[in-house]
């Protein structure tokens, strides 16, 4: 930041010498015009016009050079500024995205980090050249004649009024305008989401209707503005114009009495001339001033939100002794599914800490003891209540329950997506709060229920959690999810590029591409979140069979619909509205005739009937 | 998709071919009825440019009457003429400014009003394959664009060309050799300008792009930001946003050194026509050949002249965004309305519908009335209806009043080509029943409704609404008679009472069936609360009353439905219930029912599974011949305590 004030303070003293080239121009006009009537005239001409030029030359010269390095500095500001805040941004609490329409964290990283920068870059380079060309022009002025100089300011307080009366009723017009295009756009959105409706009761002409009427409403108020913006132009002209229009009458006085030369008369026009433009530059200067001071605001809105703890900022164990995270002992450390993680060395393997055996009674490899959990000020009410479980490690449970049972909520608390309450949920034997975030995750193979891929190649999308794309295990890792064949079948292989920019793939390869993404990048507990609802019964009968005999010491946790793949897992949970309802292996279950056997039977209803069909 | 984000997404593709003519010759089309404001414009344009160019020639005067021979008397005639010049210029300065920005004002809002009609009228499968954002974008950014261009850049584009050739043939006027002086610098600034212009218009391209995709990159992050979080690659992120970042402000200083270059420059080469003026006229008044007042007039003229140059770029520059904005905007106006709304309106129902479909199967059931009133004030002999209904092959029913809705072997897929969603559907509901489809989750359920609403055109086969094929029968007409209620309550802003009237005239009756009545009651406001955007400020159950209202105050001859699947409080539920009982009651309808005590009171069942009709007929029918209704229904009861029909509704909505 320093630096970058000393470029700014370099910059300005360039624009204030050459503002005073600048204005040397004039003046050599001036030497050129009394030069006509004196004796030596060609001479003195031709030495004016030569100083003409160099004074034009340095002008331009030290013009571009502050001009460049001051619009070059404010980029760098701008760009550093956006990559401070997209930093923070990405490590906020998922919370914020679920609050935060994406629009509006866009609109911060992209407009408001804009607005700043023509505050800092053409908006400084205006106001620095204004109070510059202000007062050494005035200098001038006086020089050349006093009177003139004092009759041109006297107009000065009323170009000054009118600028701000100006400024004033833009504003509130131009807030009009905005109100106007936000209630257009409104409707404009609105029928396009309810699009369906208006067809539907056949709302067009209604619609059409009020949208005109929107239209009409915006068009009136731009009209006003345009009618304010026209008459405080012709005004300002006036005025600026009736200043001309003086130092004409009296300056013409004055050469006549033969107390300025004619030279000194123009070159007067001239300055006169050169400050008009800055004048009334001014309102459009503190009108960005504004909307970089607004702009700022908004964005230390987000800035001062608290992100995610980073690596060295562990809620201590409650009571315990504080603890950092070490690294899980070699030995113990059980055969690892996948490759080194993202950021190698560090801790990536979850140990089953001897030290808080004593006092956790906790030994399962995940636990769950008695949570419950609301998504803050969403008033949905409990999501989860009274939850509590246990998995040990390589078992692979199934979690079962009508649509909005806890399910996903579940599983993003053991990810840490949201605060689970002190004391609920351990992993490895330990409170996950007191492991650091990264840890955790990285020892959490997670799979959405929404398959989000990114726009890019298929290699960089399933290596995606690996810190160097590596072919060999993105390969193995596709096959285990059955998309290897798929893949090799794109016009391209694992680097055809899919997603917004590339082809599309189908919900269920999109899937199994994002268990491929999950199985690639290792981890000890996977999370299957209803991942596998868009892939036919038959492959994700494959796919549970590959993981099944290759788990190798992985722990599944997986949600799903599909009771069928459920049959095969050590033990089901069934959950209903935020509770447990029933748990036991799949025959148990059935025995039971409860939940369970309820939706079983039901899906075997329909298998039957797609079998049929 | 969230709303705006898209804005970013696409980048810009700027015709590189320069101006497009048939494009503008199109805009130029929107300017035609304004012809007396184009006609004022140009008086203000003309006349105020005039002014505007008398002044310094009347400087000249005063200097050459007045300050050279030193003659004080006289000058404040022309001091005084000066200020009218002034005046007069200002006036029409203002007339011509005011006259351009309306006339702009109009052409846009002429463009907007189209564009939503066209974009109303476009068929919903548009609406499936565009995402919101794009569209918004269309409609709102790509309009202003052309609105920024028309409304500022017209305005000032077309005074500057008026100074331009007004100083030019002034200074040519008074004396063509000093003119050519002036003009010597043009070639020179000319070919600086042609050659920055392509730079910057390149850098600004370049930005352009690199912009959309920093957005696209941020875009994608803020979406997929739990795989970000779940696999801890949120330092990749920050790396790979830095590259987009640093690209981006790359480009962009490029772009700012540019014009760097640009201003200083046009700047410098007008310094260089005033010492070239300086020094040929200095020589000139030294010779005699040529007056004080000339040469500083030539000067102020200078002036006039170069400033206009100097933001030529930045014209050129929003010339160009805002002609691929109006591209854009063609192109949507260009897009094909749906096929509904080429069916001629008719003005008056008659008895007797004109004969669309000449086969003979339609003409027999074009025996059928459309009459807009009773809606059984004249039936067709049963014989008819059940002739059609056995060579469809539908299954035979109870019912015996005129079909009211009948499909006749559907097939629909939302894509070309696509998947069919419906295959071969049939089925019949006659008037005054109730008809319930059930059936799993995309089993083509909500399909069936949009179709009957004409939302969507069918591959194959034809849909009969009261005996009529829904493509022969005007949209208004259709719509009319046809009340739709969606799963997701849509509301618009405003009060309860104008989301109820969009329906229809009969508010009052139709708040009070619904149960609306009964929660808005309790409220201030009444039914004049606002809801809210999207209905925010009512709970789920009760916009979905709402909406009942809303399809009711229509008095529909047809109500379908779609019903929501939504769990809501008990007591809502209760309103919900008891508010279907009385919108079903006495009325033909045709629900999408995923509460088994809806099901139940319905007179005519249809299982759907797979897009097809797998049974239909009453709950006592399709019991007894005990096929997958029945083992639907068993299932869900079997092991629980029997529930009067009415009170068993929050069993598990995906079976049903």
């Amino acid at each position: 930041m320093a630096r970058h004030r000393a470029a700014y303070l370099l910059c300005a003293l360039g624009l204030f010498v050459s503002s005073l080239f600048g204005l040397l121009i004039p003046w050599m006009t001036r030497a050129a015009i009394d030069g006509i009537s004196a004796p030596d005239g060609r001479d003195r001409i031709v030495r004016a016009i030569g100083w003409m030029l160099v004074f034009a030359a340095f002008h331009g010269g030290f013009r571009y050079l502050s001009r460049r390095g001051l619009l070059a500095t404010a980029r760098r500001v701008e760009m550093r500024l956006r990559r401070d805040i997209f930093s923070h941004v990405v490590r906020l609490p998922l919370s914020f995205f679920g609050n935060t329409p994406t629009g509006d964290v866009m609109s911060r990283l992209t407009n408001d980090v804009s607005a700043i920068w023509l505050f800092l870059g053409p908006g400084f380079l205006t106001l620095i050249g204004t109070v510059i060309s202000y007062v050494l022009a005035l200098a001038f002025m006086v020089r050349i004649s006093v009177t003139l100089t004092l009759v041109s300011l006297a107009l000065a307080p009323l170009v000054v009024f009118l600028s701000r009366g100006y400024g004033k009723a833009f504003h509130r017009l131009h807030r009009k305008v905005q109100e106007t295009l936000a209630a257009m756009n409104a409707t404009l959105q609105e029928n396009i989401t309810g699009i369906r409706l208006v067809k539907a009761y056949g709302l067009e002409e209604a619609e059409e209707r009020r949208f005109a009427g929107n239209c009409r409403d915006y068009y009136t108020h731009n009209v006003s503005v345009s009618r304010t913006s026209a008459a405080f132009h012709g005004a300002i002209g006036f005025v600026a114009g009736t200043g001309v229009a003086l130092v004409l009458f009296l300056g013409s006085r004055l050469v006549i009495r033969g107390t300025l030369t004619l030279g000194g008369f123009v070159a007067f026009n001239a300055y006169l001339a050169m400050l008009a433009f800055p004048t009334m530059a001014l309102g459009w200067v503190i009108n960005l001033f504004e909307r970089g001071g607004s702009a700022m605001g908004r964005i230390n809105e987000f800035l001062g939100l608290p992100a995610e703890p980073r690596a060295d900022d562990i809620r201590r164990p409650p009571g315990g002794v504080p603890q950092a995270w070490i690294p899980g002992d070699e030995g113990r450390n059980l055969s690892k599914p996948g490759p080194g993680r993202a950021g190698g060395e560090g801790p990536d393997q979850l140990h089953d800490g001897e030290a808080e055996e004593a006092r956790e009674p906790v030994r399962a490899f995940l636990a769950v003891r008695d949570l419950s959990f609301s998504y803050d000020g969403e008033g949905r009410g409990e999501a989860l209540r009274g939850v509590s479980f246990d998995v040990a490690r390589g078992e692979v449970v199934g979690l079962v329950g009508p649509t909005g049972c806890g399910k996903s909520t579940l599983l993003s608390l053991i990810l840490r997506f949201y605060p689970a309450p002190p004391g609920t949920i351990f992993l490895g034997g330990r409170e996950i709060d007191s492991i650091p975030l990264d840890a955790l995750r990285r020892s959490v193979a997670w799979v959405g229920q929404d398959p989000f891929l990114f726009s890019d190649t298929v290699l960089s999308n399933i290596a995606y959690g690996l810190p160097e794309p590596d072919p060999v295990e993105a390969r193995r890792a596709a096959s285990h999810a059955r998309i290897l064949s798929e893949i090799e079948d794109m016009p391209e292989g694992f680097l055809t590029v899919i997603g917004e920019r590339g082809i599309s793939l189908s919900g269920g390869q999109k899937q199994r591409a994002t268990l491929a993404r999950a199985l690639c990048a290792g981890g000890e507990l996977l999370l299957l979140d209803d991942a596998l609802s868009s892939v036919d019964s038959e492959t994700e009968r494959e796919i549970f069979d590959e993981l099944l005999s290759t788990r190798a010491g992985r722990t599944v946790l997986f949600s799903t619909h599909r009771m069928a793949a459920l049959s095969r897992c050590d033990r089901i949970i069934v959950m209903d509205g935020g509770r447990i309802a029933e748990q036991g292996t799949h025959d148990e279950l059935l025995s039971h005739r409860g939940v369970y056997f309820d939706l079983y039977s039901r899906q075997m209803l329909s298998r039957e009937l797609e079998d049929a069909s | 998709m969230s709303d705006g984000g898209e804005l970013y997404f696409h980048e810009d593709h700027v015709a590189t071919q320069g101006l497009d003519l048939a494009l503008l010759r199109r805009l130029m089309a929107y300017l035609r009825p304004h012809k007396g404001l184009i006609a004022l414009a140009l008086v203000g344009l003309v006349l105020g440019t005039a002014c505007q160019l008398a002044g310094p020639y009347v400087v000249k005067i005063v200097i050459d009457r007045h300050v050279t021979p030193r003659v004080l008397p006289g000058m404040w005639g022309w001091i005084a003429l000066y200020l009218l010049a002034l005046a007069g210029g200002m006036g029409f300065l203002y007339l011509q400014m005011f006259s351009v920005s309306v006339l702009g004002q109009r052409v846009i809002l002429a463009i907007r009003r189209e564009m939503f009609t066209r974009l109303e009228r476009l068929p919903v499968s548009f609406f499936d394959r565009t995402p919101t954002g794009r569209l918004m974008t269309r409609l709102t950014s790509d309009v202003e664009a052309l609105q920024e261009l028309i409304s500022s850049g017209l305005v000032s584009t077309v005074g500057d060309a008026a100074v331009l050739v007004g100083t030019a043939s002034i200074l040519l006027w008074m004396n063509a050799r000093l003119a050519l002086v002036v003009f010597a610098v043009l070639p020179v600034l000319v070919v600086f300008v042609e050659l920055l212009k392509g730079f910057i218009r390149d850098a600004n391209r370049e930005m352009r792009r690199k912009l959309a995709r920093l957005a696209a990159f941020l875009q994608e992050h803020v979406t997929g930001i739990a795989v970000v979080k779940a696999f801890v690659r949120e330092a990749d992120a920050d790396r790979r946003f830095d590259a987009h970042n640093s690209e981006y402000g790359a480009v962009s200083i490029r772009l700012t050194n540019f014009y760097s270059v640009y201003f200083p420059g046009v700047e410098l080469l007008a310094s260089v026509a005033v010492a070239l003026l300086l020094w040929r006229g200095g020589i000139g008044v030294l010779s005699g050949a040529l007056t004080f007042g000339t040469l500083v007039a030539f000067l102020e003229y200078a002036q006039k002249f170069y400033n206009p140059i100097k933001d030529m770029s930045d014209k050129y520059n929003i010339l160009q965004s805002a002609l691929v904005a109006c591209e854009r905007i063609f192109h949507i106006l260009d897009t094909e309305e749906s096929p509904e709304y080429s069916v001629p309106a008719v003005q008056h129902v008659t008895a007797q519908p004109p004969p669309v479909f000449p086969t003979a199967e339609i003409r027999e059931a074009q025996g059928a009335p459309h009459a807009s009133g009773s809606a059984t004030a004249q039936r067709t002999p049963s014989s008819v209806a059940s002739g059609v209904r056995e060579s469809q092959g539908v299954p035979n029913s109870s019912g015996s009043g005129t079909p009211a809705v009948e499909f006749r072997d559907v097939w629909f897929s939302y894509k070309e080509r696509g998947e069919p969603v419906l295959r071969g559907v049939s089925f019949v509901v006659r008037e005054g029943e109730m008809g319930a489809i059930v059936g799993a989750t995309g089993a083509g359920k909500t399909t069936i409704l949009s179709l009957l609403c004409r939302l969507y055109e069918i591959s194959r086969g034809q849909i009969l609404l009261f005996g009529r094929d829904i493509r022969a029968i005007p949209r208004e007409e259709l719509r009319g008679a046809v009340s739709l209620v969606l799963q997701e309550p849509f509301l618009f802003p405003g009060t309860i009472r104008e989301n109820v009237a969009a329906g229809g005239p009969a508010v009052e009756a139709a708040v009070a069936a619904a149960e609306v009545a009964a929660f808005a009651g309790a409220w201030e406001g009444g039914l004049d609360t606002e809801v809210g955007e999207r209905g925010g400020r009512l709970s789920v159950g009760q916009r979905q009353l709402v909406a009942f209202a809303r399809a009711l105050a229509r008095e529909p001859r047809l109500l379908v439905l779609d019903e929501a699947t939504s769990s809501v409080d008990p007591v809502t539920e209760h309103a919900i219930r008891k508010a279907l009982d009385n919108i079903i009651a006495g009325r033909t309808s045709l629900v999408v029912a995923h509460r088994l005590s809806t099901v139940l009171s319905a007179d005519r069942i249809i299982v759907m599974h797979k897009g097809k009709v797998r049974e239909t007929g009453t709950h006592r029918e399709l019991m007894e011949a005990g096929g997958i209704y029945h083992r639907l229904y068993t299932l869900q009861f079997e092991g629980r305590p029997a529930v009067p029909p009415g009170r068993q509704d929050r069993g598990y909505p995906a079976a049903f």
